[in-house]
């Protein structure tokens, strides 16, 4: 039988997967909407008090809490902390998993970070977000609440929501690296005659071409879709309307080959 | 005398030579008590390649002799003398666990981690390089790193540490991907098991992980005399780390490969946890 805990991560990733397709075709802040997801599905499926990511940035070089979710998630957000400090430095320096409970026990534990956010847990489980060889960013998990610490098959589960986390920051990093590389170089080029919105225009084609599948049916409807989102609720109705009729036709289709 | 007209390699073998291979032990009636029967770990000394063991902290037990770090300028990594502070709680963490199975150990702090070296292979390699050098029997080293362009130079010293009978004891890393030198086949590799028992451990003939050793809610020592409970593979390779500096303790000489061999041969029965 089926274990129903990695059922269900399978299901939030493969919704994870979709949505960084999706996400990619509506705006620009792909990497933020993913992350965003993954953190969503972790607390839901630990059934923690939060969860967050963590990814490098320099100049300083601190770990910045990118996205949050669950209860006690959104003080996180924004806050920015040494590698050199703490589990999730720890765990971000050295590329090595980590689960710690008890933490109040250690009254000088990291206190000072968590407080920051709002909240002191009294459990972490920390992994490394890792692209190729280099470590990214880390992902954190705050409080089960159905036991007070964290068993390897936690961690094993953890693993594989960090893997997605870590796959889509690298899909975000070549397209935005892409589009700066096409930006840098065009102006380079371009004589005094071209504008910044040529060069734009020009990389907005050139970076479109890397996503795939151009022609499936189901990307036109994505942008189509993403095209909608300024509309009122009442034409948001009537939209929905719309594609319940496609989506069962096509339900229909599908069973009559 | 040697037989000029035998390969040099074979020589060890050649009749007359042969008496140097009689060992100390009949591995075929290796037991715990043979192992480790009153052995304290006095003799061994043991490096912590980590982020610097605190040496005040209690769990450490005064045991701490000398705490070295490696400075990077100019791409030049040189190991050099540090305070004894952690950076993290991590080093003194593993510390605490070998000395609690091996009370009376030598420990080595080689701090490779900090401020200033984070996730820099080649801090990490010149900590190992420098521990090799100095005559440590056995380390722990709950780390690893991804680097490929230091594969070449982590497998030389590896290598070199299996020929100077260091024994290498590493967590092997869960997260996907090359990690090293965990997954090197000289070393222990060791991941956690969730048993609460420090004594308790396995051996996998299906490597690369060959050990499993306690590493979940451990009570372990933390930063700043603190105190918390962990879970990670990074606490089990301590467990083994420990065990390894007991029997090393008993019976000086032992090469991993021996060392190895004793552990298997008194591993915990699967059938009876």
């Amino acid at each position: 039988m089926a274990d129903p805990g990695l059922t269900a991560a399978l299901q939030a990733l493969r919704r994870a997967a979709r949505r960084s397709s999706v996400a990619r075709r509506f705006d620009a802040d792909a990497e933020q909407v993913l992350l965003q997801t993954i953190v969503d599905a972790t607390v839901a499926l630990f059934e923690a008090e939060a969860s967050s990511i963590a990814l490098f940035e320099r100049d300083p070089d601190r770990l910045e809490f990118r996205v949050a979710a669950g209860a006690q998630g959104a003080g996180a957000i924004g806050l920015s902390v040494p590698p050199s400090r703490g589990i999730v430095g720890f765990v971000f320096s050295t590329g090595q998993p980590l689960a710690l409970s008890d933490v109040l026990s250690d009254p000088r534990f990291d206190r000072a970070t968590a407080e920051r956010t709002g909240y002191v847990p009294r459990s972490i489980a920390a992994i490394p977000l890792v692209d190729r060889d280099q470590t990214v960013g880390v992902l954190q998990v705050l409080d089960k609440h159905t036991s007070p610490t964290f068993s390897l098959r936690d961690m094993e589960l953890l693993a594989v929501f960090a893997r997605q986390a870590a796959a889509a920051i690298r899909a975000a990093r070549v397209q935005r690296d892409a589009y700066e590389l096409f930006k840098s170089v065009l102006t380079r080029l371009g004589d005094s005659d071209v504008t910044e919105a040529d060069v734009e225009a020009v990389v907005s084609a050139a970076t479109t071409g890397l996503d795939t599948d151009e022609e499936i049916p189901f990307w036109r409807l994505v942008d189509r879709v993403a095209q909608l989102r300024d509309i009122s609720d009442r034409e948001l109705g009537l939209v929905t309307d719309i594609l319940e009729v496609v989506a069962a036709h096509a339900a229909r289709g599908r069973r009559s080959v | 005398m040697t037989d000029p007209l035998l390969p040099a390699w074979s020589e060890p073998f050649a009749p007359e030579a042969r008496e140097r291979l009689i060992r100390s032990a009949a591995l075929r009636q290796v037991d715990r008590e043979w192992a480790w029967g009153g052995a304290t770990g006095a003799g061994v000394k043991v490096a912590i390649i980590d982020s610097g063991v605190e040496g005040t902290h209690p769990v450490v037990a005064g045991r701490l002799v000398e705490s070295v770090t490696v400075e990077i300028v100019d791409d030049e990594a040189r190991v050099v003398p540090d305070e004894p502070i952690d950076m993290y709680g991590h080093a003194t963490a593993c510390a605490g666990i070998v000395v609690g199975l091996a009370p009376e150990v030598e420990i080595y702090s080689v701090r490779v981690l900090g401020a200033d070296l984070r996730g820099k292979g080649a801090a990490f390699l010149a900590g190992l390089e420098w521990a090799v050098e100095h005559g440590v029997q056995a380390m722990n080293l709950s780390l690893s790193s991804k680097s490929e362009r230091l594969f070449p130079f982590f497998h030389e010293v590896v290598d070199q540490a299996y020929f100077k009978n260091v024994a290498l004891v590493c967590a092997v890393n869960n997260v996907p991907g090359l990690s090293f030198p965990s997954t090197f086949s000289s070393v222990f590799s060791v991941a956690a098991h969730a048993i609460a028992d420090a004594e308790t451990f396995f051996y996998n003939p299906s490597p690369p992980v060959e050990w499993g050793a306690w590493g979940v809610d451990v009570p372990i020592g933390w930063k700043d005399g603190g105190t918390t409970v962990a879970t990670g593979n990074s606490f089990a390779a301590p467990h083994m780390c420990g065990l390894v500096a007991r029997i090393l303790s008993k019976h000086p000489g032992l090469t991993p490969f021996e060392v190895k061999t004793a552990l298997a041969a008194i591993a915990s029965d699967p059938s009876e946890t």
